[in-house]
């Protein structure tokens, strides 16, 4: 396909759209208006005109059913329709002319409270007549669509809106009812009398399942791929902000840290490993169908697929490579209206505080560093500043939602709002979201819906984190622990004191309260589709999608702190709106032809992004009151700025899943990409995959194994890819340089960039071999897979020579590798009325660069700008994992006497001691692992692997009666993390507070110590020193349930009701002294996310919380 | 309903978003294809490169700062400051260094920006000779800056002569000899001396006397005595048409308030009070690095002078007060160098005391920093004509000019520093590079002396040395090529000496 094929048509694009967006409103009003809540007493209430001549019995319950909102539900052989009536009735229930018309008939009726009037055969002789009763879960809530047949028989009954149901033509005697229900255990009941109330059990691992992947669904036993489901239920087990959060610790292979605990930021995932160097490793979202997606919050999410090996992810092409999240949002059933009320209530603390010196100890330690750097400073009471900054947080989280819906017209409502105080002063966050799902039955061929996604988000944050600092830039954690107990928070004036010891830095409380910075975003997702049956084995289904997305955020500095004192404030705003948008359009054809089962189905797909970006900034104002709504009285305008980013997408796909014998299982799927941020040489990809499963179980030779339910191997390979790319990458550039004439800004430009026309995806080769094990009727499950991933062609920016007065060129230079073993066991350790499951997650992923440009290393310092001077802290090494640690190794401290080390930084007794471990070159000038006896840069090596050795998840979940306990523990084991945080703390410059650390430091009197003498000499180095065990286990959730008997809240017309105490992150084992073991620093996301792992400065904590919900069904 | 309505529109839906072919139209990223059209497309580039020079990377901390550390003038007060800047000023630099490495690739930006709007210039139509050589000739000059900045800190060095498109096409090139490079600087300038205008609106862009001042510096440097002297003799004659004077109060030549439209510099690095662009262009930090840490102006005291800088200057010399401070105001109170919390010493006062619109602590300053102006190029005159013999009384007259402004105060002259007569030609070398050094005090100027002049175990050793350095030793005079550099294209070895 190159790229000058003919367009169809004419461009209608812009206006159809503004079109669609018209439709889509008028077309919800009308859903809306249309979906009733019914009443109880319908039938006794609703008078029904009916004047036919000459009709069939089945023409008069039409005429019933169009003129009201009965459904009948007989079988065609029952009825005569021979039989023709004439009947004129006028205002009259619908009792009065049935009982009229079936009498003619001889059959009988029963209309049932969701207003489904069941048809059955008149009694005779043979005959004991109905059999009915109720279907319900556990919990009581009924379940409408499960199936009760008479066991050797085809006569049965589906079950109503209200879990009701009713056989007719039931011969006599006790009959044995086989009653099923999708993700529930087949039950066999024996009933008694004509009355069968029917309690269906979960199943834990049904494997009827159906499981959404791209483009379509299957049933969990055809899968060949490697997907782990996660349920609404987990990931409303505590208020969570984002899916992403919820996610965390609930899938094998899926690794989910916290970038920054402040409310609202994001999450960073991982599906097996980073698969890129320089390029986001984030996965794909696909929402409803919709990939890229925003997601809604957790609790409007009914699951979430996470694909992960490339038959599974290779039909999302160039961007599947990270793996894809495909969540499914709730949609309505039929059935009464279901009103929920969720509400939950926690309070929050920051997850642990940092042992600081005291205003004593701190006196004690500067003064060592210069007995007169206290002179002329006034020592107050002191002030400790996590005291000041840390408070008591809260999260209020409140649902309400409203579903149900008729055969034709289904629908979802849901409104959140989540409201968090965070645990630092000042920083709020807050979401508003609504949630509208509707299906529209247009005929028995064509079906219709919309998913629509309305957001509103305001973040109120604080600084943390900063990349650097100086002394106008401090952010709040860093300055809480820095900061000088001694200080006050006001000095005499009333004015925020300003350190004195160091950088005269602004204080904490000042920071936080003096540094506005406001985001606010609105978010609209749209999705509209049809689906047309040509005939029942062959789909059309079309989707129009829209992601729309306004973004402001402002940002004041006032004069009272540093960075706006003289410049008389400094105020910024800045504006984006984002648009994509997407058509997809695919053919489904499926067919079983008994031993052969065949389905496939291709498409193709298109979609635009559009992002725009302008932002503005003042300094000195009249007035701090106005932040930055008053730009244009500041009487120093500076830099505008706009900009505008175009991306187009456009894909052929298809899948073909051939079943034969019901055992063996093969699956192909394949795309064809076509992407604009591609290099015009390379403008088009192909990625495929394929696939193999055999349900050994079933073989006729397993037979005998009755324990063992299921018993599958699968293998996949298959190609994925990632683009990456930012757009415009691959074009030759001048850039903009900022360039002065006199007292004007001047348009100039540089050469900054060279084309490369040959610029491409990174491609990722993934082999998967998984086993999927059943046992006991699946009380037993276990899913186990290994994968081998291969990332080559990887997106590099290739150092030019310098001379060449451009710095690099991006290319596919080098390859990476991701390999790792995943387990999932899922358990019913106690059935009956007390019952026990567990779920244990656990998977390792070992990742290994395997080829850079030219073989070298690549080195990168990832320290804080202000921590001047470190220079590597990182390197990228054939053979090492992405995000190495590299330095020098920490020796403890020299002793008075010892010789010292030339090239040592620290040259006396109590300074920092590094090991020689190299030097001596060989002839070609390479390193060979001699020390030289002296320190110097060659001495600097691998200190530390910020991936873990594995990461698990343990859920178990107790019941009895109406109690449920929920432990939820997650961990992560083997990881290194480099802490800035203490390395600023504990250098010991004297320039700082330090940490509790100190007060073992080297003194004359204190010299069996590996923590060094203060000194003002003393530089930052990369050293092992600052390397620690990042390993942890973590009590994420525990929660006490309980549902209130249905017995007590149906008589104060509720179905249920259920109450819960939560606590998360109540405890966390581990060794680092940090605040959190957690750690992301400068890691959010994007492309520095795998190289800049497992570090820590300044980050806002994480919180422990204490939940307290109800949850109310009416 | 019907459905074959629908699915027709449908089908028509499908078609329109079909229409595609995935080539990238950017709006706001310029390309370089067909990018000149018109002057003021090859001044973009031009300006470019100025923009870029008055960058953190180049005269904003990292080159300046090297040739002021690299000095006997300026020192490492902070010596917890990072290792790359007292590297730098211990003579411990070695091919890592992270000053060289930053400064190095800026350096040849800007020479591709020079080379570009050569090339721009030269592929332009329907133009006058005239304007084309005149900016031929302002990008030539600014090549021709950057290189002898090069040639002068490197030794041989690599020359791109061309704009570049495919760089890897220059991936295993050999270094140009130096006096190949300064060949190829001398030509540049000859042509910018003929072609520039002999004014311009702004000191930031190159005029003649610009071309020619530079030019008596390329002479001087080489020793190249009598073309030294012409050129700079060249600006002294027509100072008047080129509209240059000495300034009479030296005060406000380090008032960045006052720096548009000055007549003494001839050319400039200019940066505009706390604006700035990315990648450090447009950011001056050589206000907080020079600045008292622990005062109200928040200085780094990264550059500090040693304590005999201070101490051998004659406090009469007007010039003394303005370019050093001994006190500075703590809370509002103004307290001695002797009670400085950090650096005990006087510190530079040229780039704190009048930074003109600025940060707090003189960060993103109005500066113009002069590269060249007009009492330099006196003293050049008068250094050049001394080797040459030119009559002592007019070169005594040069360096009278300079003294003479020096003693003007805004109380009424001084009766310091006298004028100068009667010296023999050694003491008269002697006085000028003297008179270089205070007049020119922290401009980043001393290093260059220092190193044509060979004095360096002269000023770093011995009983005199206002900086002692006992390692200093001749391979000094040159840095270390910036390794990655070598390890990219090892045609470039050998590194210059001392270094391996």
């Amino acid at each position: 396909m190159k790229k000058n094929y003919e367009c169809m048509g004419f461009n209608l694009k812009r206006s159809l759209f503004k079109l669609l967006i018209a439709m889509k409103f008028t077309l919800l009003l009308f859903l809306l208006t249309t979906a009733q809540v019914f009443g109880t007493a319908y039938s006794q209430s609703t008078r029904l005109s009916v004047n036919l001549q000459n009709a069939s019995t089945v023409d008069i319950f039409e005429t019933i059913e169009d003129q009201s909102e009965f459904k009948f539900l007989y079988n065609n052989d029952l009825l005569d329709n021979k039989t023709h009536h004439n009947v004129n009735f006028s205002e009259q229930t619908v009792e009065e002319i049935l009982d009229v018309v079936l009498n003619e008939t001889g059959n009988k009726y029963v209309v049932l409270e969701n207003n489904l009037i069941v048809i059955s055969p008149a009694e005779d002789a043979n005959q004991q007549g109905t059999i009915s009763g109720k279907v319900t879960d556990e919990d009581g809530e009924p379940l409408m669509g499960a199936t009760v047949v008479i066991k050797g028989t085809t006569n049965g009954a589906v079950s109503g809106a209200d879990g009701t149901y009713a056989i007719g033509n039931v011969p006599e005697g006790d009959v044995v009812l086989i009653v099923s229900f999708i993700g529930y255990m087949q039950q066999e009941i024996t009933a008694v009398g004509g009355v069968a109330d029917i309690v269906l059990k979960e199943d834990i691992v049904g494997l009827d399942e159906v499981v959404v992947v791209g483009y379509g669904s299957v049933k969990k036993s055809d899968l060949t791929g490697s997907v782990s489901q996660v349920k609404s239920e987990d990931l409303v087990a505590f208020p969570s902000l984002s899916v992403s959060e919820a996610l965390q610790g609930r899938a094998a292979g899926v690794q989910v840290q916290a970038n920054n605990g402040e409310p609202g930021s994001s999450m960073k995932v991982r599906i097996r490993g980073g698969t890129s160097i320089n390029s986001s490793s984030d996965p794909l979202y696909v929402v409803d169908g919709f990939p890229g997606g925003v997601l809604p919050p957790p609790e409007d999410i009914e699951s979430i697929e996470v694909l992960k090996d490339a038959s599974a992810t290779a039909i999302y092409g160039s961007r599947g490579a990270n793996g894809v999240i495909m969540v499914t949002t709730k949609r309505g059933t039929t059935g009464k209206t279901k009103i929920e009320l969720n509400a939950s209530y926690s309070v929050q603390n920051e997850i642990n505080r940092i042992d600081l010196l005291d205003k004593d100890q701190f006196t004690d330690y500067v003064t060592e560093v210069d007995p007169n750097i206290l002179d002329g400073t006034l020592i107050g009471p002191g002030t400790d500043w996590q005291e000041e900054v840390f408070r008591t947080g809260g999260i209020q989280n409140y649902q309400l939602s409203f579903s149900g819906g008729t055969e034709d017209v289904k629908y979802y409502l849901s409104g959140i709002v989540y409201d968090q105080k965070g645990v630092i002063i000042n920083s709020n966050y807050k979401r508003y979201s609504i949630t509208s799902n509707i299906d529209l039955k247009a005929s028995e061929k064509f079906n219709i819906g919309l998913n629509m996604f309305a957001r509103r988000t305001i973040q109120d944050g604080v600084r943390t984190q900063e990349g650097s600092s100086g002394t106008t830039g401090s952010g709040i954690i860093s300055a809480v622990t820095t900061g000088e107990p001694t200080l006050p928070v006001y000095d005499e004036d009333g004015n925020y004191a300003i350190s004195w010891l160091g950088d005269p830095n602004d204080n904490p409380v000042a920071i936080a309260n003096e540094r506005a910075n406001e985001q606010v975003q609105d978010r609209i997702q749209t999705n509209f589709f049809g689906e047309y049956a040509f005939i029942p084995e062959l789909k059309l289904r079309v989707t129009l999608g829209a992601n729309i997305n306004n973004a402001r955020t402002g940002n004041y500095v006032s004069t009272k702190l540093n960075a706006g004192k003289n410049v008389g404030g400094d105020g910024s705003v800045s504006g984006s709106k984002y648009t994509a948008l997407i058509n997809e359009n695919y053919l489904t054809y499926a067919k079983d032809f008994g031993d052969h089962d065949l389905s496939v189905m291709g498409g193709y797909s298109y979609q635009s992004t559009r992002s725009e970006s302008w932002s503005g900034r003042g300094q000195t104002f009249l007035t701090d009151a106005f932040l930055w709504w008053d730009l244009d009285g500041s009487s120093n305008w500076l830099s505008p700025a706009s900009g505008l980013v175009e991306t187009e997408l456009a894909s052929f796909y298809g899948r073909a899943i051939y079943k034969l014998f019901d055992r063996y299982l093969f699956t192909i799927n394949a795309r064809y990409d076509g992407s604009s941020r591609f290099a015009k040489n390379q403008k088009w990809a192909f990625f495929p995959s394929g696939a193999f499963a055999w349900n050994i179980a079933d073989e006729s030779f397993m037979d005998g194994l009755e324990t063992l339910s299921q018993l599958k191997l699968r293998t996949s390979y298959g190609l994925t890819g990632n683009q990456a790319i930012g757009p415009y990458q691959s074009l030759a550039k001048f850039g903009t340089v900022h360039s002065i004439q006199n007292t004007a800004v001047v348009n100039a430009v540089r050469p900054t960039a060279v084309a490369n026309d040959n610029l491409t995806w990174e491609t990722t080769a993934q082999l998967d071999i998984g086993v999927d094990v059943g046992l006991f009727d699946q009380r037993i499950y276990l899913v186990a897979d290994y994968y081998q991933q291969k990332t080559t062609d990887l997106l590099f920016s290739l150092p030019l020579p310098e001379y060449s007065g451009y710095s690099s060129m991006l290319k596919n230079i080098g390859s990476i590798e991701n390999k790792g073993f995943e387990f999932t066991l899922s358990t019913v350790n106690l059935d009956g009325e007390f019952r026990w499951t567990s779920d244990l997650n656990f998977s390792t992923n070992k990742n290994k660069v395997l080829e850079l440009p030219d073989g070298n290393d690549v080195f990168y310092g990832t320290y804080p700008g202000h921590m001047v001077g470190i220079q590597s802290t990182n390197v990228l090494r054939e053979g090492q994992p992405v995000g190495a640690f590299y330095g020098y190794v920490y020796d403890g401290v020299y002793q008075e006497g010892e010789t010292i080390l030339e090239g040592n930084f620290d040259q006396f007794a109590g300074g920092e001691k590094y090991k020689d471990i190299d030097g001596i070159k060989d002839d070609n000038g390479d390193l060979t692992g001699q020390p030289d006896g002296k320190l110097s840069g060659d001495d600097r090596t691998i200190i530390g692997d910020p991936n873990p050795d594995f990461i698990w998840g343990f859920n178990n979940t107790f019941s009895y009666k109406g109690f449920d306990l929920n432990i939820f523990l997650i961990g992560s084991q083997g990881n290194d993390l480099y802490s800035y945080t203490l390395m600023e703390l504990e250098t010991l410059r004297g320039i700082s507070n330090s940490t509790t650390e100190a007060l073992n430091r080297w003194k004359p009197g204190n010299t069996d110590t590996d923590i060094p003498k203060a000194s003002l000499d003393r530089g930052y180095h990369s050293s092992s020193r600052w390397v620690f065990d990042g390993s942890y286990l973590r009590i994420k959730n525990i929660a006490l349930g309980y549902n209130l008997p249905t017995s007590a809240v149906s008589k104060i017309g509720l179905s249920n009701v259920r109450i819960y105490v939560s606590g998360q992150n109540l405890l966390t084992a581990t060794k680092y002294r940090g605040y959190d073991p957690e750690v992301n620093y400068r890691s959010g996301g994007g492309a520095s996310g795998n190289l800049n792992a497992g570090l820590d400065y300044g980050s806002y904590p994480n919180a422990k919380s204490y939940t307290m919900g109800l949850k109310i069904t009416f | 309903m019907n459905k074959i309505k629908i699915f027709s529109i449908l089908l028509i839906v499908l078609g329109t978003f079909a229409c595609t072919d995935l080539t990238e139209e950017p709006v706001g990223v310029l390309a370089p294809e067909g990018f000149f059209k018109t002057p003021a497309d090859v001044e973009a580039a031009l300006f470019g490169a100025y923009g870029h020079m008055a960058s953190e990377r180049y005269w904003g901390r990292k080159f300046s700062l090297t040739l002021m550390l690299r000095s006997d003038m300026v020192d490492i007060g902070n010596r917890g400051t990072p290792s790359r800047r007292r590297h730098i000023n211990d003579f411990q630099s070695d091919a890592f260094n992270g000053m060289t490495t930053a400064f190095w690739p800026n350096s040849y930006q800007n020479i591709s920006a020079a080379n570009a709007a050569i090339a721009g210039a030269e592929s332009l139509e329907n133009i006058d000779e005239e304007t084309r050589n005149a900016l031929i000739a302002e990008a030539r000059f600014v090549r021709a800056f950057l290189y002898f900045n090069l040639v002068r800190l490197f030794g041989d060095i690599p020359y791109i002569g061309e704009a570049v498109t495919d760089p890897e096409s220059l991936n295993s090139i050999s270094k140009t000899p130096k006096a190949e490079v300064y060949t190829n600087i001398k030509d540049d300038l000859e042509f910018a001396k003929q072609h520039l205008p002999i004014t311009q609106g702004s000191n930031a862009r190159p005029k003649k006397a610009s071309a020619y001042a530079m030019l008596a510096d390329v002479h001087l440097t080489l020793e190249e005595w009598q073309n030294a002297y012409d050129n700079a003799k060249w600006v002294i004659q027509n100072a008047g048409a080129s509209d240059i004077a000495l300034e009479q109060d030296y005060q406000v030549l380090f008032d960045a308030s006052k720096h548009d439209g000055q007549k003494e510099h001839l050319w400039v690095i200019d940066f505009m009070g706390q604006v700035n662009g990315g990648g450090g262009d447009g950011d001056d930090l050589l206000g907080p690095l020079t600045g008292v840490r622990g005062t109200d102006m928040q200085g780094w005291g990264v550059g500090v002078p040693s304590m005999a800088v201070y101490e051998t200057w004659d406090d009469r010399d007007y010039r003394k007060s303005v370019a050093m401070l001994d006190e500075a105001l703590k809370d509002g109170v103004m307290i001695p160098y002797t009670e400085f919390s950090n650096e005990k010493r006087p510190h530079i006062a040229k780039f704190t005391r009048f930074p003109g619109v600025a940060d707090q602590n003189n960060r993103y300053t109005d500066h113009n920093y002069a590269i060249y102006r007009y009492a330099d190029v006196l003293l050049m005159a008068a250094e050049a004509g001394n080797e040459v013999g030119v009559s002592m009384s007019e070169l005594e007259g040069y360096v009278n000019q300079v003294r003479e402004r020096a003693r003007w105060t805004p109380d009424g002259p001084n009766d310091f520093p006298e004028n100068v007569s009667g010296l023999s030609k050694d003491a008269f070398r002697d006085m000028v590079l003297e008179e270089r050094r205070l007049e020119l005090s922290f401009e980043a100027k001393r290093w260059w002396d220092i190193s044509r002049r060979k004095l360096g175990n002269e000023v770093f050793k011995g009983p005199n040395s206002l900086e002692p350095h006992d390692n200093f030793n001749d391979n000094q005079y040159l840095l270390a090529l910036p390794q990655d550099e070598l390890d990219r294209n090892p045609n470039l070895l050998p590194q210059n000496p001392g270094y391996n």
